[in-house]
């Protein structure tokens, strides 16, 4: 007889953190960077990309490149983007070596300056072709700053929409709202750079975080997915007793986020709930009952969630999406490829293996459904195996033996496309049970005066009027 | 203890029947001496449904509180409430004849009684008409305009009305026993005399007193009352939807209400239970903590938002300093302060009454807001009878109700 330890779990998984850089290209991006330096991040490089050297010379980052020596002789661009364009191309060595050996690249860049929009898309065009990954944060100038600069923006934007993996861009105005009127217009920008600095010590928690439920890249872009869209991202975290609920009502007050109302339009949520090992079920349980409420029924919620001892007490959220605009809608018509490959053994085999695993996946309400595969496979050939393997059908044996990271997300795509609908459908059975049930009656106040105020027969319960099911 | 200083007001509460006696002090201070209680019957939405009912059981409630105050009671001020009452605010004018030009008290009191001359429903009565401000030729928010010259002075009045036969009742109900009854008041300007200082009358102040079967609700701005009125919803309504909703007797409802209720919603653990047990101790029905705080939420936020789209129909919520006071039974309710600050958008308190000496623990039970507030509303009355000057106090009217 075999004797199975109770205490039975997994060892734990060491495995080395991704590598990963982050750039920050023209003095915004620099900016950016020294805050994401100040809020602390240990997790991966800084590099500073500027074409100003007494820029450059002020900023905290560990190594910086000096873009365009004998071009700019040190100065700035002057806020053209051409300048900007020729120091990038001219010191394209230095910033491929510096690029050197990340698996994934952060660009902060503020678009509408010369080095910002004019460089940022060639250091995100190196990193592609070093075969990394590329993520670029970028802000949109404030409407005051003038046409021009919007313009120049707006085609950096675009350009960098082309090359980056996603695109996650902030409008300065939209973070100016949440300055008081009377903040100097330093603590505005200062408030652009720490949401900066938030949404990438977030990102790189989320992919580097050993998560019980892990979200992966693919998951990443599959809630970035619509491009040209807007990008939603909330970010809270608490220690309070009711950390849960506190924790998302911050992420929630984000300024990209506009109090969870945009989120209702979003087609894909990516939530990722971190936590000290206090964190309970049902504290993940309230808090993703209370998003849903912010969502619509057919919105994707990608979740994921991980234990960090270092979080201690804290619980914190991110929400990253990005608004369904209307090539989200061309991309929908796609749920045929992840038919052919059937749910793979495997799958099944691993979820037993990590035990805290398979209760969370029964939490989860709306489990994700990889679209992404196809989107992002184009651009991923070069490095990331497991999307790729996705999306080409007959490979599902390699989805196995794809790095330990991901379990869960990957390999639940094929099962849960079929679990998606059918909780619908059970969901509005209930429904309708309950409303044939209750006889409409006025119980206590049967034989006394009504009281109706607006057409309504106020001695009927509220959730009898409103049709809530309450049981 | 001599007879002319007592004070009693009575309460006859869908839930309860309450008496409190007070004693007036020569010093102007206000002692509970003791109070009286005995569960209502034959009581709906705040209007007596079954007269016989309820006149024992005020009986049972009186002697109850002579008992414990060691007094015999002759005359009580009674609180009404009732979907009946309404309100709203009026202006009287007096234009000075030409050969004098300073106003003068008789004045003060012509323009009271002009500002009374409107139309009524036929079948209803006056209860209250409350001086605002009054206007010399224009000229806003005179608080006396006695020895002021002019030559037209106008005054705003809030004015309290219901219908004569439901007040009647209640009268007579009291009457019966045998009571004497001083006086009846609005059971919210009652409260509000207990429950507010003057400072938060000034600054502007909403009261709403949740009790079992009316919400009775009333609103000061600058120190005078611009609105107030009665919704036939009371805490009765919760106890009836729970009992629907989760299918158990209004007794175990009502108790599970105030023993577990909440209306705090996403704060209870999920799956958790509440054990219901009989009064042998026999366990019974297991119901969800969150259905339970659903059912009273949900009626709760509803209350209070029809309570907002009545105020708002003027604009005097705009300006409320002081916030929301939230006092009567329903007040106990876990979270109920939240629940009126989030549907209010001002901060919400949950209040019970005020700087009074005498038996504290009566003081501090929101229960006991009208009655106790009858007692003050009586001394300010009693006070202003003798016509100490002009004051502001309450200009009274009764036309043949007594």
């Amino acid at each position: 007889m075999i004797q199975l330890s109770k205490n039975y779990s997994l060892p734990e998984r060491q495995d080395e953190p991704i590598p990963i850089k982050v750039v920050g290209v023209g003095s915004a991006g620099s900016n950016a960077l020294d805050r994401v330096l100040l809020d602390g991040m240990d997790k991966g490089d800084l590099i500073a990309v500027n074409t100003d050297v007494q820029s450059l010379a002020s900023s905290v980052a560990a190594r910086k490149v000096q873009l365009g020596r004998t071009c700019t002789h040190g100065l700035g661009t002057g806020g053209d983007p051409e300048l900007g364009y020729q120091a990038a191309i001219e010191s394209a060595d230095e910033i491929r070596q510096a690029l050197e050996g990340a698996r994934m690249i952060f660009i902060c860049a503020g678009l509408g300056g010369g080095t910002g929009s004019g460089a940022a898309p060639i250091v995100a065009q190196l990193a592609r072709e070093a075969g990394s990954l590329v993520i670029a944060f970028a802000t949109l100038p404030f409407s005051f700053e003038g046409k021009r600069r919007a313009t120049q923006a707006q085609d950096a934007l675009a350009r960098l929409n082309e090359i980056a993996n996603a695109v996650i861009c902030f409008e300065n105005d939209r973070m100016g709202d949440m300055v008081a009127p009377k903040a100097g217009i330093h603590q505005a920008f200062g408030v652009a750079d720490m949401t900066i600095s938030q949404s990438v010590r977030s990102i790189v928690n989320l992919i580097q975080r050993p998560g019980l439920i892990r979200i992966g890249f693919d998951d990443l872009f599959a809630a970035l997915r619509s491009q040209n869209g807007r990008c939603l991202f909330g970010f809270g975290e608490s220690d309070s007793d009711n950390r849960a609920h506190d924790a998302l009502t911050q992420a929630l007050k984000n300024p990209l986020m506009d109090k969870g109302r945009m989120l209702s339009e979003a087609a894909h949520v990516l939530v990722q709930v971190a936590g000290g090992p206090g964190m309970t079920l049902s504290e993940v349980e309230i808090l993703m009952r209370e998003l849903g409420r912010h969502v619509r029924d057919h919105t994707q919620i990608v979740f994921g969630t991980a234990v960090d001892g270092k979080m201690g007490n804290r619980l914190s959220v991110t929400i990253i999406s990005s608004l369904a605009s209307e090539d989200s809608v061309v991309a929908e018509p796609m749920p045929a490829p992840p038919e052919p490959f059937l749910a793979p053994p495997p799958a099944i085999l691993e979820q037993v293996a990590e035990p805290p695993a398979p209760p969370k996946i029964d939490i989860v309400p709306e489990p994700e459904i990889a679209h992404s595969p196809q989107s992002t496979a184009g651009d991923l050939i070069a490095f990331e195996p497991p999307a790729a393997a996705d999306a080409t059908p007959p490979a599902p044996i390699p989805s196995i033996k794809k790095p330990a990271p991901r379990l869960i997300p990957p390999k639940k795509k094929p099962v849960v496309e079929k679990e998606a609908k059918p909780p619908k459908e059970k969901f509005i059975q209930a429904k309708q049970e309950v409303l044939q049930f209750e006889p409409v009656t006025r119980g206590r106040f049967e034989k006394s005066e009504p009281t109706i105020v607006e057409g309504q027969d106020l001695d009927i319960p509220t959730f009898l009027r409103k049709n809530i099911r309450v049981k | 203890m001599a007879n002319g200083d007592l004070i009693v007001g009575l309460e006859i509460g869908t839930s309860k029947i309450c008496v409190v006696v007070g004693e007036t002090r020569p010093d102007g201070t206000l002692k509970i001496l003791g109070v009286g209680q005995a569960p209502s019957r034959g009581v709906r939405k705040g209007e007596i449904v079954d007269f016989e009912t309820a006149m024992k059981c005020v009986h049972e409630a009186v002697v109850d509180a002579e008992q414990k105050s060691d007094v015999m009671i002759r005359s009580v001020y009674v609180g009404v409430a009732g979907g009946h009452i309404q309100s709203f605010n009026n202006r009287g004018c007096v234009i000075l004849p030409e050969e004098r030009d300073e106003i003068d008290e008789q004045d003060v009191e012509d323009v009271k009684i002009n500002a009374r001359e409107v139309s009524i429903p036929a079948q209803n009565a006056f209860l209250h008409s409350i001086i605002q401000h009054y206007h010399v030729d224009g000229q806003d928010g005179v608080l006396n305009p006695v020895g002021m010259l002019g030559e037209k002075l106008e005054a705003d009045f809030h004015i309290i009305h219901g219908v004569r036969t439901r007040i009647q009742n209640t009268i007579r109900c009291v009457k019966e026993l045998p009571l004497e009854v001083e006086d009846v008041v609005f059971s919210a300007l009652a409260s509000a005399q207990v429950v507010l200082t003057q400072h938060q009358k000034n600054l502007g102040a909403l009261v709403v007193d949740i009790g079992g079967g009316t919400t009775d609700y009333i609103l000061y701005v600058d120190g005078a009352v611009k609105q107030s009125g009665v919704l036939a919803i009371g805490g009765d309504h919760i106890t009836n939807d729970i009992s629907m909703g989760l299918r158990i007797p209004m007794a175990r409802a009502e108790k599970i209400k105030t023993e577990e209720g909440s209306c705090v919603l996403g704060n209870c653990l999920p799956g958790e239970t509440i054990l219901l047990k009989d009064d042998s101790g026999f366990a019974g029905k297991e119901i969800e903590r969150e259905t339970l705080n659903t059912i009273i939420h949900l009626r709760l936020r509803e209350t209070f938002e029809l309570l907002k789209r009545n105020v708002e129909e003027e604009p005097f919520i705009n300006y409320v300093g002081a916030g929301i006071f939230i006092t009567g039974g329903c007040s106990l309710l876990n979270g109920i302060d939240h629940l009126a600050g989030e549907v209010f958008e001002m901060p919400a308190h949950v209040t019970h009454a005020q700087t009074l000496s005498g038996l504290t623990s009566a003081v501090e039970n929101p229960q006991f807001s009208t009655a106790i507030g009858l007692l003050k509303y009586a001394q300010a009355v009693q006070v202003d009878r003798p016509r100490r000057g002009i004051t502001r106090i309450f200009g009274r009217f009764f036309s043949g109700m007594r």
